[in-house]
């Protein structure tokens, strides 16, 4: 599997760490109303047939934290972001659904 | 109190001897040179002042090493001069930290030396894509490597001091095969 790192170029998969899925989102909050959130935060993951977020450290290269995103039935890589990009845009997407 | 100085002491010296080794017939296909005493500089620019940073960098032999993160190097400078001038210069753009005892450099020169690195890396050593002073981090015989094209046949490999030697075993056994001197 190659993932293209967006500071490195093209790059094996072996140079990279998975962390995992990248869609839950962190509360912001400690209020004892947000521990349902929290408990999904933490403990609830989908198992998605198809694409997916994932977090990947370029451990054997930048160092960078990534988002990968890949097939999980083809093992199609369609790309990668850096991290920071990827919650920007998560951040604005969240703003877009109150707004 | 008597003042002291100590020798600096590459760790590769026990382990580099010089020589010819390997196939021992025809020229030898890459030789090896361990770059030392050097002074190594990490550079890792703050938030927002990456630009500002390798503007301020010019001039000296700083190499890419990550996003916003640079190596610099200086060869025959004292102890601790080039990490005091950059700290004062960088002050406020950049953190930077003396690197110069943690890691060792290995020059290997010849006309077989993509021949060689291309065993343990995965990047595109093609000189379209990787010309003379770009950089790259990658693994090599699963030790983190900061590789630098020097010139069209010469290359620097900078690693930790601690996997130095399991390195330089590994690289001159993967060289045997064209012959190597150690210089």
């Amino acid at each position: 599997m190659l993932i293209p790192c967006p500071h490195c170029g093209t790059r094996p998969v072996e140079e990279f760490t998975f962390l995992g899925d990248a869609a839950p989102t962190r509360p912001t909050t400690n209020d004892p109303s947000s521990m349902e959130a929290w408990y999904e935060y933490v403990y609830l993951r989908n198992n998605p047939r198809g694409t997916i977020d994932e977090y990947a450290h370029h451990s054997g290269g930048c160092r960078a934290w990534l988002v990968v995103q890949r097939n999980t039935e083809t093992h199609e890589v369609y790309g990668a972001v850096t991290a920071r990009a990827f919650a920007s845009r998560k951040e604005a997407v969240a703003k877009g659904e109150q707004a | 109190m008597t003042e002291r100085t100590f020798n600096r002491v590459s760790p590769l010296q026990d382990v580099a001897v010089q020589g010819r080794f390997g196939a021992d017939r025809g020229a030898v296909g890459v030789s090896f040179t361990v770059r030392h005493p050097m002074s190594i500089i990490t550079v890792i620019a703050r938030a927002g002042q990456g630009a500002a940073t390798a503007e301020a960098l010019k001039g000296y032999d700083a190499q890419w090493a990550g996003p916003d993160q640079w190596f610099v190097l200086a060869e025959g400078r004292g102890e601790g001069a080039l990490y005091r001038e950059l700290k004062s210069k960088l002050s406020g753009l950049a953190s930077v930290s003396d690197q110069s005892h943690g890691r060792v450099i290995i020059r290997i020169a010849g006309t077989k030396a993509r021949a060689v690195l291309a065993k343990g890396t995965p990047v595109d050593l093609h000189a379209d894509v990787f010309p003379a002073g770009k950089s790259a981090l990658t693994q090599m015989a699963h030790v983190g490597v900061h590789l630098t094209r020097v010139d069209a046949d010469t290359y620097d490999l900078s690693v930790f001091r601690g996997f130095s030697e399991s390195f330089w075993e590994w690289i001159t056994e993967q060289a045997e095969e064209f012959g190597y001197q150690v210089i």
